[in-house]
């Protein structure tokens, strides 16, 4: 293991990358799926559609490929309408950090608008209608009735969801970011140990997703304790 | 309707601002940034104290220097690294990319600053006269030697052009032919100089073994070497790294950029220009 002094801190900083993307991605992506899955159950047939041609697009195109699209096709697609503004800009960056958390992001909020509307189905009509019969607001509805019940259906598929958000985290790379997999190949570059030096990103993936799994674990058995009985 | 458009001018003016604090709007600097790997060692990659280095490395410094620019290195994945330099994510690639007319339909090439050559390999100590003094090919010293080299590579072309007689055993991949060469199946092999030294004559294996020809640098067969790229329309800076290059080519630069990584030299022994 001695060929792995001097890359520790690389692996420490390339996590932190991991995670921050992870963070970041994951917000997004519940945020996305909420919205799509409010669109595909309103009544709008405008938004059922927008919302439907979101997730065929997202759910349907290899992960790398939106990340690469969104990287490299934004940044021409912006310089061009900033510079309709203003000609002496000669182009305009989208940071890779953020390219890569929103393109992972669309992907799984793909997913989780599914999640979520198969989640908000399951909540028991009855108790819309009883609680539209006490006066209680739409809004208060939502919050109060329709989400505490609709997140411990939804639970489950969710943590697959954060799993292969956590996952996804190893291509971004290919937009320049410094994360493990990459502090891997430039150690591998220069040691020529590469079974050693992936071995240690598959350790740190496994130590994070753990982490995930367990928290989904605890947050599923919180969800139900009302299913366990009395002791 | 003035309100109107005064409207529409004001939300433009908003999102232009926001747009320009969210995304770093890079304006014209003297600043190169160049693309490259970090992970191709020994051309370009970063060593465990977190330091970039190699062959790439030193020629972007150098060619920096000469040209008075500030420099920047991106790390950049192989496989997006003509489309980052069209997306304008950097100004130059300087990645160890050999100049072919493919992907000169895209982008420009500097001229080369490392050539693409061939050599042999054998025994040390074992005297074959396979070329003359003046670095031409000895047919008849070619004679009961077994070459071995791998299978529909530009090594395979050559000798199909120069020496349709030889004895030629052909290899999937660089390891086996290492191995028929220490067995004594074949007697010399044909492959790039850079990889023989660093997979073989450099370790243990290779010890009692050296190369037996010279660098054979014929351009029709294994290309004009690696060049630095550029986005097409910067012809001004394209002259101003040409001249660099030769510059640096003249002065040894290169040689001693080289020779800091292999023994022999990997860099044009005289300037050549890339024609249109």
């Amino acid at each position: 293991m001695s060929e792995l002094s001097g890359w520790w801190d690389d692996y420490f900083w390339g996590a932190m990358v991991v995670l921050r993307v992870f963070v970041v991605a994951l917000v997004m992506s519940v945020v996305f799926g909420l919205i799509g899955s409010a669109m595909k159950l309103s009544k709008s047939r405008i938004a059922q559609r927008l919302a439907s041609a979101y997730t065929v697009v997202f759910r349907g195109t290899p992960e790398l490929l939106v990340l690469l699209i969104i990287y490299f096709g934004a940044a021409v697609t912006l310089t061009s309408i900033v510079q309709i503004a203003d000609p002496n800009v000669k182009f305009v960056d989208i940071p890779p950090f953020w390219a890569g958390a929103f393109a992972i992001a669309l992907i799984v909020g793909s997913y989780m608008t599914e999640t979520f509307r198969g989640a908000f189905l399951g909540v028991d009509p009855g108790q819309l209608e009883a609680a539209r019969a006490l006066g209680i607001s739409n809004f208060k509805t939502f919050i109060y009735v329709r989400i505490p019940q609709m997140w411990r259906l939804a639970l489950p598929s969710f943590g697959n969801h954060m799993l292969s958000l956590m996952k996804d985290t190893a291509l971004i790379s290919v937009v320049g970011l410094e994360e493990i997999v990459f502090v891997a190949e430039m150690a591998t570059s220069v040691t020529v140990k590469p079974f050693t030096m992936y071995i240690i990103v598959a350790l740190i993936y496994l130590a994070i997703t753990t982490v995930i799994t367990l928290s989904v674990m605890a947050l599923e058995k919180y969800a139900n304790r009302h299913l366990q009985g009395s002791r | 309707m003035k309100a109107k458009q005064m409207l529409v001018k004001a939300v433009g003016a908003l999102v232009l601002a926001a747009v320009s604090t969210a995304f770093t709007v890079t304006a014209y600097a003297e600043t190169l940034r160049v693309g490259t790997e970090c992970t191709y060692a020994p051309f370009n990659y970063r060593t465990a104290e977190g330091e970039l280095t190699g062959y790439d490395v030193d020629v972007a410094k150098g060619v920096a220097k000469l040209i008075g620019a500030e420099v920047e290195f991106v790390c950049q994945k192989w496989d997006g690294m003509i489309p980052a330099l069209i997306a304008n994510k950097f100004d130059l690639i300087v990645a160890s990319m050999s100049i072919t007319d493919k992907r000169r339909e895209k982008i420009d090439f500097s001229g080369p600053y490392r050539i693409s050559v061939g050599r042999l390999v054998g025994k040390k100590g074992h005297n074959l006269k396979l070329f003359n003094a003046d670095g031409s090919v000895n047919a008849a010293g070619f004679k009961g030697v077994k070459v071995g080299l791998e299978r529909a590579t530009t090594y395979e072309n050559w000798f199909k052009a120069k020496l349709p007689d030889a004895d030629i055993l052909r290899y999937d991949n660089n390891e086996a032919m290492y191995l028929d060469l220490q067995n004594g199946r074949t007697d010399v092999i044909m492959t790039n100089p850079m990889k023989a030294y660093l997979k073989f004559l450099s370790k243990e294996d290779g010890k009692g073994y050296e190369f037996v020809s010279p660098a054979i640098e014929e351009k029709e067969y294994f290309g004009i070497g690696v060049g630095i790229g550029l986005r097409k329309g910067n012809e001004a800076v394209l002259k101003r790294i040409n001249v660099a290059l030769e510059t640096m080519t003249k002065d040894g630069s290169l040689e001693k950029y080289s020779l800091k990584y292999f023994p022999f030299a990997i860099h044009p022994e005289k300037w050549v220009a890339l024609s249109e």
